[in-house]
């Protein structure tokens, strides 16, 4: 019998199921396209409609609903700007955390729906390398989908003629910004893949609890990102990212320890 | 070293008694026919060895070594009711990624190999989904076959193929376990195909292992008869039942055990004006054994 590996050979091997994997199936690719793609419909479309009222027929109410006035918006506001529930504060990157525990949801259930767990976990007896595998290969996904936002965020702006002002940040708080929204997409991973590990073969639902959850941490997103982010957001993000990483990887690890695969 | 041995494993599903206390012994090197009904435990008893399932009681152990361990774990080939590979990507494809969970170096050279095995070299760029059932079959074995494996668990690996898939399979499973000591544990529904392979065979019945033995006491247990038949079988039989001590009626033949040899039975027969209109020698096979068994309440 061959020499027994290591937790760091076996999860070398498991990352390179996964990333194989991630970018041989559609999968990946269409959630790419989707965040370059959407930023440039949201931004070209609310700039052609320009400032939009709306009149509640029963009570008369006018609401005037405001489009993007800045490419920035894209990406978030400042920390100094009043929170809304505004076009501008619900359609912007933020919609990536969404689509990022959506990929983890089918990315994991696949695993489960095709039966390819009886090949991993047969060969495989320690849980943890799969959820850590899982852990870092989605977040890089959810990285690149990130990174894809940004800059069909920049191209929509372009095509709209939006300014590129930069008002109240510098490109520094910028990409603390982005920065802090990466180990935020850390935490929405770890969720994700623990309801994927506990929802198994059913995709619907752990899209449903995944969405569930995410409704309630969406709106703190905002404020834990500003786009005048500072090192404080950096460090606060990161360390918020690694603690629901190790975390719910433990859980994740006592759930498919503890229930059965197939 | 016994590659299997399974002491008192027990497993619920809910209210459901789905294994009651299973003892089972697989020897290295054995090709085990595990046989039993539909619901019987076969597939939860391979699903427990394979670490997919957590037992509520009992010992498994592998190779000497608890079911856990990752060394011996590395070397288990599997296919469990259907291949588990990704429809939306190539036979080649999922070969790889399996060569990679397997962490193969010569990745290309092994899937070849296998692939050649089962005769599915020129279907390998076809995705999945586009295969047929005998093709996925092969697959799985194929997949099971990857990384020369020193235990092979095969859960009805015969379903779906043709006659030259179920050829193929004899001659892979005869040669794996004669030149690679690899041991096989395979179930199957399709009796009269387990029986021309396997070396060891285990019954299940209701969660349990009502009988446990090798191709040789079956053999003993199975013996040869001569199956008659005339134009009056109610006549003849009664008449054989005078001479040979056991007699019986099966399907329009008579049997007569006893060792009795067939010229002898025909001549006895012209003695008494009966006329054969045919007249064969056969063994009693393990699906009419395994028949028998179960009418008998599974009591061996």
């Amino acid at each position: 019998m061959a020499k027994t590996k290591d937790f760091s050979q076996r999860l070398k091997s498991m990352l390179k199921v996964d990333t194989r994997r991630m970018f041989k199936s559609p999968l990946v690719y269409i959630m790419f396209g989707i965040c370059l793609v959407v930023p440039v419909l949201i931004l070209v479309m609310t700039s052609f409609m320009g400032e939009t009222t709306i009149t509640d027929p029963t009570t008369g109410a006018i609401q005037t609903m405001e489009g993007f006035k800045n490419v920035w918006q894209i990406v978030g506001s400042t920390s100094g700007s009043a929170m809304s529930m505004g076009l501008t504060s619900m359609c912007n990157i933020n919609l990536v955390f969404f689509a990022t525990a959506i990929f983890v949801c089918i990315f994991v259930s696949d695993d489960f729906r095709s039966g390819y767990v009886k090949n991993l976990f047969t060969i495989r007896s320690k849980r943890m390398e799969y959820v850590a595998s899982k852990t870092i290969t989605c977040f890089i996904a959810s990285v690149g989908m990130l990174l894809l936002f940004f800059v069909g965020g920049m191209i929509g702006g372009a095509i709209a003629g939006l300014p590129f002002a930069l008002d109240g940040f510098n490109a520094g708080t910028l990409i603390c910004c982005l920065l802090s929204k990466s180990f935020v997409l850390l935490i929405f991973v770890s969720i994700a893949l623990t309801f994927a590990c506990l929802s198994k073969q059913k995709l619907w639902l752990s899209i449903l609890l995944v969405l569930g959850c995410g409704m309630l941490l969406f709106m703190t997103i905002p404020m834990m990102t500003p786009l005048d982010a500072g090192l404080l957001h950096l460090i606060m993000c990161l360390a918020g990212g690694l603690l629901f990483a190790v975390g719910l990887a433990f859980v994740s690890k006592l759930i498919l320890n503890k229930t059965s695969l197939v | 070293m016994n590659a299997i041995e399974i002491k008192n494993l027990t497993k619920n599903y809910g209210e459901k008694q789905a294994l009651a206390g299973l003892n089972m012994t697989v020897p290295q090197g054995a090709i085990y026919g595990f046989i039993g009904e539909n619901g019987s435990g076969k597939s939860t008893t391979e699903k427990l060895v394979c670490g997919l399932i957590v037992p509520n009681g009992g010992e498994i152990k592998l190779f000497g070594k608890d079911y856990k361990d990752q060394e011996v774990r590395a070397h288990i080939g599997v296919l469990i009711e259907s291949p588990g590979c990704y429809p939306n990507i190539s036979v080649w494809d999922n070969m790889k990624l399996q060569a990679a969970n397997l962490g193969l170096k010569n990745e290309d050279e092994e899937i070849r190999k296998v692939l050649k095995i089962v005769r599915m070299e020129g279907s390998a760029s076809n995705k999945f989904k586009n295969c047929s059932l005998g093709m996925k079959q092969r697959i799985g074995i194929a997949f099971a076959l990857l990384g020369n494996p020193n235990l092979l668990i095969l859960d009805e690996p015969i379903n779906g193929l043709d006659a030259d898939g179920m050829r193929i399979m004899r001659e892979v499973l005869k040669d794996i376990t004669k030149n690679y000591n690899c041991t096989v544990l395979i179930s199957s529904h399709i009796l009269g195909e387990l029986e021309k392979i396997a070396t060891h065979y285990g019954i299940i019945r209701g969660g349990k292992m009502i009988k446990e033995m090798t191709a040789e006491e079956l053999e003993k247990d199975c013996p040869t008869y001569v199956a008659i038949k005339t134009k009056d079988n109610a006549k003849a039989k009664s008449l054989l039942e005078k001479n040979y001590k056991r007699v019986s009626e099966e399907n329009e033949y008579i049997r007569v055990y006893d060792s009795a040899r067939a010229e002898d039975v025909v001549s006895f027969l012209y003695q008494h004006n009966i006329l054969p209109i045919e007249v064969k020698t056969a063994k009693i096979s393990l699906e009419e054994y395994y028949i028998n068994l179960m009418n008998k309440g599974g009591k061996a």
